[in-house]
């Protein structure tokens, strides 16, 4: 790749590595005046933009935590679940979790796998009856399964028109939605792919776009990574934090805790565990 | 010289080196460089020394500014604070103890 | 009206799509008449029903189970359980028209005269407005595609051996469309034609009933959860 392609594939990768652009524009500048005064190729000055990035990122150091500004109040509370039990035959899945989680948070639903983190969410999706619990659900409510939400002999554009029209939306306004939110996460596949054509990611990535396309109040999904790479796993963490700061609620199923810190509940269902989350 | 042991050697006393470089005058990314290559360490590629210049202005070692190049473009100049001498200092010093430790151990070998 | 029919289209999309669908759904009926051909013109036609009745079914079973996954979601994205149910019967039974045409000029071109055409299309309506429902039910209630199409084997073979004028015979889904054959061809006289086409129309409604409270249970909107209006 050439000087310009190079600078601005570097820049990608520092905007990847939460490096805030400010800095980052600074970094890239003072690497393209380098480059310009030495002549040399950036590959051979620098390596490859992304190995570069991380180095620059590492040198940075963890970002600073988001300053407290206008101190962001949680708005309203949009999902309410309490005393929500399940059981199985002889196997308790659920004993007794609440999760309280407001307009502009994100709830993190944590624990090991074969907790029963996917059935109290779609028991707060609505598609499976507690043994005993209620759920309060203020505003509409969105739910991405960890797999299976797409039909396999529909194209994308199709499934944005089939899940808008639900809510009434014209075809043209459904298709613009639905192919924005699905380019939010960097969506490359041809627009004539059947479903079951594409890749795992791909897939995964049309699936969230349907939850989240209609703009719901309330989101719950259920840990809809799969197959992503890297760059689309921080696109999606980003959109989370965009929706949060849009004021909706969103709750993730998810058994990987390096987001932790950046989350506002988290309900651990590991049994023996606190079974309370949120207020 | 043998490349992958250099690079170790490197990695220990670069940002001393580039602190050493400021203390005469200050500079920027590229003239350090040359700098450092001139002095027999190098070649130095950037993409080994920026990052060291961006964890000595994280520690307060340097400060930069950029300024409007005479006949180019414009060029980050970094410069020492009051700490950075202190630890140029130190660690100039500590190295000196070190180095001179070591030189002694290997003459030794070389003797026999 | 708008759900009902996006969800009719994409049901007709999806199947289209299909190619083994649609293969079976032309091959199956066509291999069924040719099969009986050289006998009795009776035999022929009325085995061209069973073919088509069983392709349609078989059609609406796959395309029941396919969906089952998607249909909470379509729920919960605004969809009620009729605009699902009837949306899919529609888009089965608009298939299952069309696919009747080709058959009809079949038998147009190739029986003899004396066979009352019209009965024939009459009987072939009644196949597909019997196989449709039937299709998505035996989908709604067995959770796997080989199951229901083990079971819709089971149920063409006994329509095909059981004697239609014996007592149980009634109470196979398809008889409808066999005694109007019988009229179409044999040129009996009209009771054949009332008594099949009574027994299509309760068979139709009774399977639609059931569809929809199938249905209707299992995305049944839970007592659990309160949906409450944001402010």
């Amino acid at each position: 790749m050439n000087g310009a392609q190079w600078l601005d594939a570097f820049a990608a990768e520092l905007g990847r590595r939460g490096v805030d652009p400010e800095t980052a524009r600074h970094v890239v500048a003072e690497a393209a005046t380098h480059l310009r005064e030495s002549g040399e190729h950036p590959t051979q000055v620098f390596g490859n933009p992304s190995g570069y990035a991380s180095a620059v990122a590492d040198s940075l150091g963890p970002p600073p935590p988001p300053p407290p500004g206008p101190a962001r109040r949680p708005g309203p509370v949009r999902l309410h679940a309490t005393g929500i039990s399940k059981r199985y035959g002889r196997r308790t899945v659920l004993h007794s979790a609440d999760l309280t989680v407001r307009a502009g948070q994100i709830a993190a639903i944590v624990g090991a796998n074969g907790c029963g983190k996917s059935t109290f969410l779609r028991i707060c999706a609505g598609l499976i009856t507690p043994d005993s619990g209620q759920v309060q659900v203020v505003g509409s409510l969105g739910y991405c399964p960890q797999q299976g939400g797409t039909a396999d002999f529909l194209l994308a554009d199709e499934h944005f028109t089939l899940f808008g029209a639900g809510q009434g939306i014209s075809r043209r306004q459904a298709l613009t939605d639905g192919r924005s939110a699905v380019r939010v996460l960097g969506w490359d596949a041809p627009s004539d792919t059947l479903a079951r054509h594409l890749s795992g990611g791909t897939r995964q990535k049309l699936n969230l776009a349907l939850t989240t396309m209609t703009q719901p109040d309330v989101l719950l999904l259920d840990e809809p990574y799969q197959g992503f790479d890297r760059g689309t796993y921080i696109n999606f963490w980003d959109q989370l934090w965009q929706l949060r700061d849009a004021g909706r609620a969103v709750v993730v199923v998810t058994h990987l805790l390096t987001q932790l810190d950046r989350v506002d509940v988290v309900l651990d269902l590991t049994p023996a565990a606190t079974t309370r989350g949120g207020r | 010289m043998e490349t992958d042991r250099r690079s170790q050697w490197l990695r220990g006393v670069l940002d001393l080196c580039v602190l050493a470089l400021l203390d005469e005058q200050e500079s920027y990314g590229y003239q350090l460089a040359q700098a450092l290559d001139m002095a027999g360490i190098g070649p130095i590629q950037g993409g080994t020394l920026y990052p060291v210049l961006l964890r000595l202005q994280r520690t307060g070692l340097i400060v930069a500014d950029w300024r409007a190049g005479d006949a180019g473009p414009a060029r980050k100049y970094y410069r020492l604070t009051e700490t950075g001498r202190q630890a140029l200092r130190h660690g100039g010093h500590d190295w000196q103890t070190f180095s001179t430790r070591v030189t002694t151990l290997i003459g030794k070998g070389d003797d026999r | 009206m708008g759900r009902l029919f996006t969800i009719a289209e994409m049901t007709l999309r999806e199947l289209v799509r299909r190619r083994g669908v649609l293969a079976l759904l032309l091959l199956m009926p066509l291999a069924f008449y040719l099969i009986r051909r050289d006998g009795y013109v009776g035999q022929s036609i009325r085995s061209l029903m069973l073919g088509v009745a069983w392709a349609v079914s078989t059609a609406a079973l796959f395309a029941t189970g396919a969906a089952r996954e998607l249909e909470p979601r379509l729920r919960l994205a605004g969809y009620r359980p009729h605009h699902l149910y009837l949306g899919r019967m529609i888009g089965l039974w608009a298939l299952g028209l069309v696919l009747s045409v080709p058959f009809l000029l079949l038998v147009l071109v190739d029986a003899p005269d004396f066979v009352r055409y019209g009965g024939v299309a009459a009987a072939m309506l009644c196949c597909v407005a019997v196989a449709a429902p039937f299709g998505m039910l035996i989908g709604a209630v067995l959770p796997r595609d080989l199951e229901g199409t083990l079971l819709l084997l089971t149920v063409v073979a006994v329509q095909m051996l059981i004697d239609p004028a014996g007592t149980g015979a009634k109470f196979t889904p398809f008889w409808a469309s066999r005694e109007i054959a019988t009229w179409a061809v044999d040129r009996t006289g009209d009771g054949y034609l009332l008594r099949g086409g009574l027994h299509g129309l309760a068979v139709t409604l009774m399977l639609v009933l059931l569809v929809a409270g199938v249905f209707t249970i299992r995305l049944r909107r839970r007592r659990h959860i309160r949906y409450l209006p944001a402010h």
